[in-house]
């Protein structure tokens, strides 16, 4: 547990001497939600009508918002190790007395922990300006959504920045693996409305996954039995993407 | 439990990359034992395979093939309980660039285990061994080249870890540094720390080394103490003839004595031989000489020793 506080400890530091990172792990996504999707909830006016419950798209897309911060503040993460391997200090860590689960659990503890307050400034952001009806019975399992889709991200996003070298090239499969997997999931519209094969690959997309779990948590909107079977396939995702990360980080030297 | 004697112990340590549809033996059938409480080196000209063998024994690498452990435990089956024994300075400038100097020594500090009393106590120690007092509060990025690899090499002696692996740690000092760290280095091994380090500069390692390996393509090439090392290399000696004036006659007197090598600078010659009795030949030469003023014999230094090889494993048998 020493070894995860030590990299907990070194990622607050280190966030400390920068605030940029608050405009993008903890602006960015409010400004989605407050200029994008209030813009189009007043293009849609009368809102959408899903599985019998009619919502505004203020309330569709809180949920969206969340699942989007979970993959920016995990690609933001991710990219830290590019900067550690460019200092080169990734290469002592790796000589630390902890076990590279260790390691990998530290650095995103402290981002599951910045996601939680960026949730949380979300959906106050959505109930206080956009009057959003959000179950508060369920806040908590919110943050833990948000934790688990934060820390999916990562590990999976991890695997990428381990085996590729390159920083450009990282950044270039990484935006594109972003724009395909944002559109092609329920993060922007709701998928019994899009067309039979885009429905279909959105529902092996785990931010669809996420989505949907995070949207029943905070609005009750979905089927509770096809999100309990996306939360359950997103946990299977978590531990995979931990195994492959711990697996990647081995051949990272 | 029954300590080892041996801090480190390499078996036949094989590692092999694959690169481009063929496959890279950096390391052949490496084996070498070092000592507690000794400082070795590994030497060895770029690509020899040095830097991947202390990846091997930090953890950072698994080997293809072969054994090795420090202090005891195997790196493969148990490399936590290695990294545990050990800290490392990696070849790469290692620094925490947007961290402050403090802030890096508190880091360093807490992955060792290091409670916040301890880490200002040794922080303040070790920036005053290697003259970092002034810069506590400057961050990694405003450092020179130099004083980053000064941090680096700093944190090591904050923690009393029994095993330090110095790879190139000196690279980029001014001498002043340099001699800093060498001092420290030695004041560590009198504590009874073990040292493993890798350097260019051989002149470092004969000052410093207990015992080497000189390793090439892979493969060690030489190993044991300096004296051992030193005496695998041609018996080499130099000597320096100083005269009045050197004249054609001096020159000729010299050469009948079948040297290896005449290197002459204004009044001064050195003359390079095999052995004692080749020197001594040299010195009667000279002798009869009236205008000899001073002469000087020296043995081969590890550098000379390593070169020649180095240099014998290149060439191509004929």
């Amino acid at each position: 547990m020493n070894g995860v506080l030590a990299v907990f400890y070194r990622e607050y530091l280190i966030r400390r001497t920068s605030p940029m990172w608050l405009f993008f792990d903890m602006l960015l996504p409010l400004l989605y939600l407050l200029l994008f999707g209030v813009g189009l909830n007043k293009a849609m006016g009368a809102g959408l009508e899903i599985a019998g419950s009619s919502v505004n798209y203020n309330e569709f897309f809180l949920a969206g918002v969340l699942a989007m911060s979970c993959f920016g503040s995990a690609t933001n993460q991710s990219y830290g190790f590019f900067i550690d391997r460019d200092n080169g200090i990734f290469y002592e860590f790796l000589t630390y007395p902890l076990t590279r689960g260790q390691f990998l659990l530290g650095k995103i503890l402290f981002q599951c922990i910045m996601s939680v307050v960026q949730c949380a400034l979300t959906i106050a952001a959505g109930v206080l300006l956009l009057e959003v009806a959000v179950q508060w019975e369920f806040l908590p399992f919110v943050f833990v959504g948000v934790m688990i889709g934060t820390a999916g991200w990562f590990f999976f996003l991890a695997i990428f920045a381990f085996l590729i070298r390159r920083n450009d090239t990282y950044n270039t499969v990484i935006n594109v693996a972003y724009f395909v997997l944002i559109f092609l999931s329920s993060m922007f519209y709701p998928l019994e409305k899009v067309p039979s094969w885009l429905k279909a690959v959105s529902y092996i997309n785990p931010l669809t996954w996420l989505t949907d779990g995070l949207r029943w948590f905070v609005i009750g909107l979905g089927d509770p039995s096809i999100v309990l079977l996306e939360s359950a396939l997103f946990s299977v995702f978590l531990l995979g993407s931990f195994w492959f990360a711990l697996k990647a980080l081995q051949k990272a030297v | 439990m029954i300590q080892k004697q041996f801090a480190i112990e390499v078996n036949n340590l094989v590692k092999e990359f694959r690169q481009k549809n063929r496959t890279i033996r950096a390391v052949d059938g490496v084996s070498f034992q070092v000592r507690r409480g000794e400082i070795f080196g590994l030497l060895g000209p770029n690509g020899a395979g040095k830097s991947t063998t202390i990846k091997i024994l930090t953890t950072l690498i698994p080997p293809t093939g072969g054994t090795a452990s420090v202090l005891g435990y195997d790196v493969v089956s148990n490399p936590l309980d290695v990294r545990k024994q050990i800290c490392v300075v990696v070849q790469e400038n290692a620094i925490e660039l947007y961290l402050s100097v403090r802030n890096n020594f508190q880091t360093f500090g807490r992955f060792h285990g290091l409670t916040a009393k301890e880490i200002d106590q040794r922080s303040a120690r070790v920036s005053e061994l290697f003259g970092l007092k002034e810069f506590l509060d400057h961050k990694g990025i405003d450092l020179s080249g130099g004083l980053k690899r000064r941090v680096q090499v700093a944190k090591m002696f904050m923690v009393d870890k029994p095993m330090v692996f110095l790879d190139e740690a000196t690279t980029g000092m001014d001498t002043f540094n340099k001699r800093a760290t060498i001092d420290a280095i030695k004041e560590e091994s009198r504590k009874g720390r073990t040292i493993v380090l890798t350097t260019h500069m051989l002149d470092e390692a004969e000052q410093l080394c207990d015992s080497l390996a000189i390793v090439n393509h892979g493969k060690v090439i030489a190993h044991g103490s300096i004296d051992k090392v030193k005496s695998m290399g041609l018996q080499l000696l130099y000597v320096n003839l100083e005269f009045k004036k050197v004249t054609k006659e001096i020159l000729r007197n010299i050469h009948a004595s079948r040297p290896m090598k005449v290197d002459v600078r204004d009044s001064s010659v050195e003359v390079t031989v095999r052995d004692e009795q080749h020197a001594l030949k040299v010195l009667t030469s000279a002798k009869r000489n009236r205008t000899l003023q001073h002469f000087e014999i020296n043995s081969a230094s590890l550098e000379d020793v390593f070169v020649e090889l180095v240099d014998k494993k290149e060439r191509p048998a004929s």
